[in-house]
């Protein structure tokens, strides 16, 4: 008897019946790029005011994360952060059981919204884009000058008033350009995690393939996706770039 | 006394090696509009800068209205607030309409409600001339309507002294009179100001005193009067004959706003 596959192929590309399973895996993609996209924004901006407007100490110490991140492969970060807790439970209790349990995970409606190779990610991609994301922030917050920080010391306004009203309303604006670049390489980054085991839409795509051995088919297919994915975040940066420019200017 | 707006007492200030201040002294009294005026590099801006504090001075005492800058118990922004700064090179806010631009200081540190802010902001722009382009933005306007918007700004914080630094010194020939004009207005109304300039003819019709400063000191002072007709020091006489070369023309042209404006 001839040995037929599992599932017999429906349509020309021949992985029509593993769509579902691609778009869990983008659906897991777009939640580690939009989770590690807000946590480097915040921590960006954290990072940019320490460097940009910080005593020496918080600016040394935000250059050096910065200099850091940026030095080394974001692979090798994510690494370490995902074996941190079995070294350490190596480290703590050689024999017994572990202290750090990793094997824990939240689940709603069937769909795993976090265990530990999730946080893992999540927590190395957002690092990660924070250093970036840093400079770009600092890039724009240096171009505005001192003229108006100036201006507002001298109406009296406090350090945290000057931030709030004067430079970060202009450096939101002007980081824009050059931060739709992060914004739009972040989801291609993502594809680590597949990595340490999640199964985002990289991950799914190897796995489609070792089921069907189509590879062309599939990475064609997922990449058209990435690709697609990143155009549109670009259209939308571009529009808020054009919403929020300053008449004039 | 108790007119004295602001004192300014024995002011040093260095910046590494270099001796920028040293030891400047003068009194500013109510409606007073005191000239400063000197070569570049003389100190002119650091002292401004001093005066309100962005730049301490290394040694020396400001007072407003008697209270001393610098103090543990002076709240330095509250100070700022009652001194009003018109710069070189405008620093308007880039984001911001003239309104706001004008607006924002009187609500979020006079903590005027919004519609009163507006309210006071608008009269100030009334009193520059700038109504007509209140929602513009700084980028869409000449340098003579960004300076006096930069004024109006300072006027809606209504502050005990206002102080120039060079407001004209940025803008082409053709914009100095309009913002000249403007700061003619309000020294006739009272306003007490501290004016950096070289322009003579501004001096000339409304400074009560002038102070020349080379080298980090005051080298001569006196009324308009004294050094267009009779200054002392070599470097004064010889500083406003090159004045005279190089803005003698223009200068001519403006006097004949300021005499105009004195009749
Ligand atoms: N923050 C600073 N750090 C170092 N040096 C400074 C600083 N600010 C001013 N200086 C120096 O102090 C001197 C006086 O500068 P200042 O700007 O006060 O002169 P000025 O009289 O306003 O000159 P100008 O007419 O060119 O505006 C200059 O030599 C300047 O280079
Ligand atoms: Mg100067």
């Amino acid at each position: 008897m001839m040995s037929s596959p599992a599932s017999p192929s429906i349509g020309p590309l021949g992985i029509e019946e593993w769509v579902g399973e691609l778009a869990a895996g983008l659906g897991m993609t777009l939640y580690l790029y939009f989770t590690a996209l807000i946590i480097g924004f915040a921590l960006g901006l954290l990072l940019a005011l320490a460097r940009q407007y910080g005593g020496r100490i918080s600016s040394r110490i935000a250059t050096g994360y910065i200099d850091l991140i940026r030095g080394t492969p974001l692979l090798a970060q994510l690494f370490l952060i995902y074996t941190m807790p079995y070294s350490l439970n190596a480290w703590l209790s050689p024999d017994g059981p572990p202290v750090i349990n990793t094997r824990w995970s939240f689940q709603l409606l069937g769909l795993t919204y976090l265990n530990f190779p999730i946080l893992a990610s999540i927590v190395a991609l957002g690092l990660n884009s924070a250093a970036y994301q840093a400079e770009y922030m600092r890039g724009a917050m240096a171009s505005l000058g001192t003229g108006q920080v100036l201006a507002a010391q001298s109406l009296g306004m406090t350090k945290h008033e000057i931030f709030r009203y004067v430079i970060i309303p202009q450096a939101f604006r002007r980081m824009i350009p050059s931060w739709s670049n992060e914004a739009s390489y972040l989801p291609k980054y993502t594809v680590i995690a597949t990595f340490v085991s999640v199964e985002d839409l990289f991950g799914k795509a190897k796995l489609v393939v070792a089921r069907t051995f189509l590879a062309l088919e599939t990475y064609i297919l997922v990449g058209v996706v990435y690709l697609i994915l990143i155009t549109i975040i670009a259209r939308i940066l571009d529009k808020l770039y054009e919403k929020t420019k300053i008449p004039g200017l | 006394m108790s007119d004295i707006v602001l004192r300014v007492e024995d002011v040093w200030k260095s910046f590494g090696d270099l001796q920028v201040l040293r030891g400047i002294s003068f009194d500013v009294a109510e409606s007073e509009v005191k000239v400063i005026f000197g070569p570049s590099g003389s100190g002119k801006s650091t002292l401004l800068r001093c005066i309100n504090y962005l730049d301490p001075p290394d040694k020396g005492e400001i007072y407003l209205r008697g209270k001393r800058l610098g103090d543990p118990d002076t709240d330095i922004n509250k100070i700022r607030s009652r001194i009003g700064f018109v710069f070189q090179h405008f620093n308007l806010f880039a984001h911001l309409k003239a309104i706001d631009n004008v607006a924002i200081g009187p609500e979020k540190v006079l903590g005027l409600s919004k519609e009163e802010a507006r309210e006071r902001a608008m009269r100030a722009l009334k009193h520059v001339k700038m109504d007509k382009w209140a929602d513009h933005y700084p980028a869409q306007l000449s340098g003579g309507q960004q300076q006096r918007v930069g004024i109006a700004r300072a006027l809606a914080m209504e502050t005990d002294v206002i102080l120039f630094d060079e407001p004209t010194s940025a803008l082409d020939p053709e914009l100095i009179g309009e913002v000249l004009q403007t700061m003619l207005d309000i020294a006739k109304e009272g306003t007490t100001m501290v004016v950096v300039t070289h322009e003579m003819g501004f001096a000339r019709s409304v400074a009560d005193e002038m102070i020349f400063i080379d080298g980090g000191v005051i080298v001569e002072r006196g009324t308009p009067h004294h050094f267009f007709t009779s200054p002392e020091s070599e470097r004064v006489q010889q500083f406003l004959h090159k004045l005279d070369e190089l803005y003698g023309q223009t200068r001519d042209e403006r006097r004949t706003i300021a005499e105009r404006d004195q009749e």
